[in-house]
């Protein structure tokens, strides 16, 4: 179980943007767009608006010269030439925009002109009016300026409120979310989480915790179903075989001689399907991840156990065993597994081995390998892992070993390999206790 | 030799009961926690054999009412449950052996001989069979007096078909005695074959009878006529 759980899975999530992030993104856009929207309508307003008073200044000034000039008080130069142009040549009439020299400040500076006509003494003059409006744009600089600070300062202010918010608000979602990353169905412990007073959250909490409620229940009711199905199909099993030897021992078999036989072969059969059941109980176990206690395993002292179990059959085959056991690696497993995983890899090899040949296992920290000659084999490679799948179509055995040691392999998150090197026609079944990466394969 | 029996299934029961009747043992039964607790409160056996499934309640606390007790019973664990936990809380509390059904009769047999020999007398207990004396503490096989060197298979072998005289034994239960239960017998027999021969031979070298039968297409038994 540590096994697996020390893997690390890199979270989905973390490659996507954070909620707070992407929200804090629209937020400056919408406010960057309000903003310029603003601004152009604030500049275009407020500067109309001032052209609009200079206008109206001009006005009142060209009715202020009429009324002087009706009067018949002459038409005084003023002190500031450049306001109060008057001219005996034609000039256009009405409000324009113009560019002038600044006197002060030698540039051109924008104006506002109001050219009207005056008859004094019967003579026509051209009378033109200006006003700069340098004033009025240092108006809409401080105008639009108090506009943007007050615009970035709320976006600061939302940008703080949302992170303080997201620490405080959001901090029920973490603790969830924290839970659930930890949660393990082994425990048989539905999840415990607190109701956070916003509701979204007290809803989910709720949803996650009936969810897990009843993942407990299903899991239970699969491992029940799983360990009574194991049990009441090896009681009925137990009873055949039991009788079956009982009935072999009867005297009267021995009138017959075909008798006995019939029974025995009835009794093998019976052996090899509480056999297969047994595998196929391991299986369906191994997949439901019922094995949760792991303890610290010595893979050599296990080969040596389990290479002496095999000894028999590998004298019968006349074959040899090398053992090369290097540093044994520190591994946490459940000891049933660690036995079905080194059994199988040991018997895949003496069973389809070639006579006088070897098995040749090698354990260093990183892997185990246990390799055997025999000739290739046609098919993929990859499909002597799927079950009942049998090198030989007359084989006795169900197929399931090698079944067995990749799910065993995938729980503890082992990378299993096959290799056949042509030369020398060796099988080799790798098993290293690092997953094999993508890199890594060869 | 007195057993008590705890099982729940009938046909089992009684097929091991008549099995075990025919080795010789006084057996009592129980079909069910109760029963079996009443006779381990007011009995003395030898050795009982306990299954761990029963319908009112769990073998585990029969064998601590057992082992509270400090009744000199041994106990042989059957279980039907792929039994990977219970099997080592059952020996952690104290249980001697187990055995995980379906088992072999003779299997059975094996193991309650070694479990009776070694809680009565301390190991020094010695099995007599016509002109064979084994000391199976020292793994010493003496034919009519005279040392017989025997390999490790070979004597487990031995001790295996001493433990079930008279009995037909199957070749699937020989292959498993002595390559465990995991190993596909049909894939062990030749080698079975192999050892009985070479056993049979190093018998008869010493002048001991052919009490080994090969029973055909069945396997094989020791006779003790």
């Amino acid at each position: 179980m540590q096994a697996h759980n020390d893997k690390t899975v890199p979270y989905p999530l973390l490659l996507y943007v954070k909620l707070l992030a992407a929200t804090n993104r629209y937020y400056l856009a919408l406010a960057a767009l309000l903003f310029v929207v603003a601004s152009g309508a604030l500049y275009y307003g407020v500067n109309a608006a001032l052209r609009h008073e200079v206008d109206e200044q001009l006005g009142n000034q060209r009715q202020l010269i009429a009324a002087l000039v009706q009067a018949g008080q002459p038409l005084r130069p003023t002190p500031f030439e450049d306001q109060l142009r008057v001219s005996s040549h034609p000039r256009p009439l009405g409000l324009a925009d113009t560019l002038l020299p600044d006197p002060h400040e030698h540039t051109l500076v924008p104006c506002r002109q109001l050219t009207f006509q005056l008859r004094q003494d019967g003579k026509m003059m051209w009378v033109t009016l200006r006003k700069s409006l340098v004033e009025t744009n240092d108006i809409l600089v401080v105008v639009l300026g108090v506009m943007l600070g007050v615009v970035l300062l709320l976006l600061a202010g939302v940008l703080l409120l949302n992170r303080w918010l997201s620490g405080r608000l959001w901090g029920p979602f973490r603790h969830t979310l924290a839970a659930l990353r930890h949660y393990d169905l082994q425990q048989h412990r539905p999840l415990v989480l607190p109701t956070p007073s916003i509701d979204e959250f007290a809803e989910l909490n709720q949803a996650v915790m009936h969810l897990s409620q009843r993942l407990v229940a299903d899991y239970e009711s699969l491992r029940e179903f799983t360990a009574n199905a194991a049990h009441e199909t090896q009681t009925p099993l137990a009873i055949m075989q039991a009788q079956l030897e009982q009935l072999l021992q009867v005297p009267a078999l021995a009138h017959d001689p075909t008798a006995a036989p019939l029974l025995a072969d009835l009794y093998g059969a019976t052996r090899r399907l509480s056999r297969l059941h047994q595998a196929l109980a391991l299986l369906s176990k191994i997949e439901n991840r019922q094995f949760a206690d792991a303890q610290p395993i010595n893979l050599a002292e296990l080969l040596g156990e389990k290479t002496g179990q095999l000894a028999p059959l590998l004298e019968a085959r006349n074959l040899h065993l090398h053992l090369h056991l290097g540093p044994t690696p520190a591994l946490r497993m459940h000891p049933g597994l660690a036995d079905s995983l080194v059994h199988n890899l040991l018997y895949n090899a003496i069973k389809h081995n070639q006579p006088g040949g070897d098995v040749t296992v090698r354990l260093t920290g990183e892997a185990l390998e246990i390799s055997n000659p025999g000739p290739a084999i046609s098919g993929d490679p990859s499909r002597f892992f799927e079950r009942f799948r049998k090198h030989h179509a007359a084989a006795e055995s169900p197929g399931l070993g090698l079944s067995i040691v990749q799910q065993v392999g995938a729980y503890y998150g082992f990378g299993i390999t096959y290799r056949y090197a042509a030369q020398g026609q060796r099988h080799t079944l790798r098993v290293a206790f690092r997953p094999v990466g993508p890199e890594g394969r060869g | 030799m007195k057993l008590l029996l705890v099982e729940d299934e009938p046909a089992l029961r009684s097929t091991l009961l008549e099995s075990l009747r025919q080795s010789g043992y006084v057996v009592e039964v129980a079909p069910d926690f109760t029963q079996a607790y009443e006779k381990i409160k007011l009995y003395r056996y030898d050795c009982v054999l306990l299954d761990l499934t029963l319908p009112d309640g769990n073998g585990l606390d029969l064998l601590r009412a057992l082992k509270t007790d400090d009744a000199a019973a041994g106990v042989l664990i059957l279980t039907a449950r792929d039994a990977l936990e219970d099997k080592v809380i059952g020996l952690d509390l104290g249980a001697d052996d187990y055995l995980i059904k379906p088992f072999h009769l003779s299997e059975l047999n094996a193991r309650l001989r070694a479990i009776i020999r070694r809680r009565q007398f301390q190991g020094q207990h010695h099995i007599v069979f016509r002109d064979l004396l084994v000391w199976p503490e020292q793994a010493e096989v003496l034919v009519r007096g005279e040392p017989l060197a025997l390999t490790r298979k070979e004597y487990d072998l031995l001790l295996y078909l001493l433990a079930n005289p008279g009995r037909v034994l199957t070749k699937e239960a020989i292959a498993e005695h002595l390559c465990g239960d995991t190993v596909d017998a049909a894939d062990s027999f030749d080698f079975i074959y192999t050892h009985l021969k070479n056993l049979r031979k190093k018998l008869q070298e010493k002048g001991a009878d052919n009490y080994i039968r090969t029973m055909y297409g069945v396997g094989y038994k020791l006779s003790n006529e």
